[in-house]
């Protein structure tokens, strides 16, 4: 589903964010990437939907050398991976259910297909009563729901979460963390940069460290440390 | 992909309310440089028509009697031939001179109407040699002695004054135009990347998600399309009171030496919808390089 070669990303000549990075997702898997800040994890993820070139090196997607898209062609590779961030980047002037057509609207979709899309989604990740209400009126929890429901309602192949729980206490996170385990037993490869240990150590799944750009461990069934 | 029309719309309504003191100031722009414009190109047409019986060096015109005889008009023709201080000249027959007269009348048809092509004089329109205007005159004297003239007029110094003094201000006219278009258009830029920057999240969401450039750009370009076409629209009345200021100095009996200056309303209309057209393009092309800057960086 995904895989990088040799790739290396050097920002404004001088910072290095990967060096010689190569690696290989499976369809269908879940992968913790991890590392401290600035190892190049955010940078990882940039990579895969085109937010960034490599210097060198090449980006495979779904099977597609993505550095041979052209540039016309991306938003079409981006309808295929959903994202989701630390701040949750919802509209504060739409409605959750806003938030979510929002999402669909853009990319063409008929109205009759956002309709039946949307309120399933919101049921899935458990926001049926509250998708008249607007992102300021939600928990932080809740608003993270919000923008996977957004990130998912498209049906991707591949989820990139780049500290999705980076804002939220323990017990939410975990909440979170169930709600991105169900969407990868979907099918969907899910991809999540983190910071948070105990979540990582519990989940037990794919770990890769990032360290200064370079990847060390790469490690299945994986802690943190 | 399909972009639907009232999503267009929607964001272009919205955008609008949210400038809208910008979005005047880019209206105001827009339709004072392209009344200018129009003015100017206006003025050009009036003042061609009330010369053009003086153009590429005629100094006078030599009417024949309407009923002058075959010989006599040869006459004449052979003495301009012969004659060392006629450089060149070209005859107008009662036709001609119709077609022209009907050129002229274009927008008084019941003036057309009364005139017939035999009541018209024919003319020759003399280039002489020597532009001196004493020269001028001399030799005009000598043909309006001829038996069969009727008339002999001569271009005045003030008709030079006229052409002179008009293409001048035309052309100042005009460059004060397109600077203030080159303004607009600077202006529309600026509004498109006001309404950018205020939706810049809503953009960046849309580029995540998978929003394809010209979903993104459309809208605003459609925005910049309405400040411009709303100018232009403005602008023909506008165009259109210039024009009346026209007919008043026509009517002026004290300035008989601009009978003329006139522009048939076909071509008004004409202009006006050129003018709405340019204001659109402006405004097209000033939201479409604010919006492609914006989305390249």
């Amino acid at each position: 589903m995904i895989r990088m070669e040799n790739v290396t990303k050097v920002y404004k000549g001088e910072v290095l964010a990967l060096q010689n990075a190569t690696c290989e997702v499976q369809r269908g898997e879940f992968v913790f990437l991890v590392g401290p800040s600035g190892s190049g994890k955010s940078t990882f993820m940039r990579l895969l939907n085109k937010e960034e070139q490599p210097d060198r090196g090449r980006v495979f997607v779904a099977g597609k050398d993505i550095g041979e898209l052209p540039s016309w062609k991306v938003p079409f590779l981006r309808r295929n991976i959903g994202c989701v961030f630390q701040d949750f980047k919802l509209l504060p002037n739409k409605t959750v259910i806003q938030n979510v057509a929002f999402a669909l609207e853009v990319i063409g979709s008929p109205r009759s297909v956002i309709k039946s899309k949307v309120p399933a989604i919101l049921e899935l990740v458990g926001l049926s009563k509250k998708m008249h209400n607007f992102p300021d009126e939600l928990s932080g929890g809740e608003q993270q729901r919000v923008s996977i429901a957004r990130a998912f309602v498209n049906r991707p192949l591949i989820l990139l979460a780049d500290e999705p729980t980076g804002n939220l206490d323990p017990n939410t996170s975990l909440g979170i963390m169930t709600l991105l385990d169900r969407i990868n037993r979907t099918g969907t490869t899910v991809v999540m940069a983190t910071h948070d240990r105990s979540i990582v150590d519990k989940m037990r799944r794919r770990v890769v460290e990032l360290d200064r750009g370079q990847i060390v461990r790469d490690q299945s069934r994986g802690v943190y440390e | 992909m399909s972009l639907k029309l009232d999503y267009v719309l929607r964001e272009t309504a919205s955008n609008f309310r949210r400038n809208i003191t910008l979005t005047l100031a880019t209206v105001i722009t827009v339709t004072i440089s392209l009344t200018l414009l129009g003015a100017a190109l206006l003025f050009g047409d009036a003042v061609d028509n009330a010369t053009v019986r003086w153009k590429d060096g005629v100094e006078f015109i030599v009417f024949m009697d309407p009923d002058i005889s075959a010989e006599l008009e040869a006459d004449v023709r052979r003495q301009l031939e012969d004659s060392p201080e006629v450089s060149g000249f070209a005859y107008i027959d009662k036709d001609e001179a119709y077609a022209e007269v009907q050129d002229l009348l274009g927008d008084s048809p019941e003036l057309v109407e009364v005139i017939t092509p035999e009541r018209l004089p024919a003319s020759f329109r003399v280039k002489p040699t020597d532009t001196l205007p004493e020269r001028v005159d001399e030799l005009a004297d000598a043909f309006r002695a001829q038996p069969g003239v009727a008339r002999v007029v001569t271009a005045s110094e003030t008709i030079r004054a006229i052409e002179d003094l008009s293409s001048g201000l035309r052309q100042r006219v005009i460059i004060i135009a397109i600077v203030l278009l080159v303004a607009a258009a600077v202006l529309i830029l600026n509004t498109i990347r006001m309404a950018l920057f205020s939706r810049r999240r809503d953009i960046e969401v849309m580029k995540l998600v998978g929003a394809t450039n010209w979903f993104i750009r459309v809208p605003f370009m459609f925005e910049g399309l309405v400040q411009g076409l709303i100018g232009g629209v403005i602008a023909i009345p506008l165009i259109w009171l210039t024009n009346n200021f026209f007919s008043v100095i026509n009517d002026d009996v004290s300035l008989e030496l601009l009978r003329g200056f006139t522009v048939d309303p076909s071509r008004v209309w004409t202009l006006g919808f050129q003018m709405v057209g340019l204001g659109a393009l402006v405004g097209t092309v000033g939201s479409g390089i604010a919006v492609t800057r914006f989305l390249d960086t």
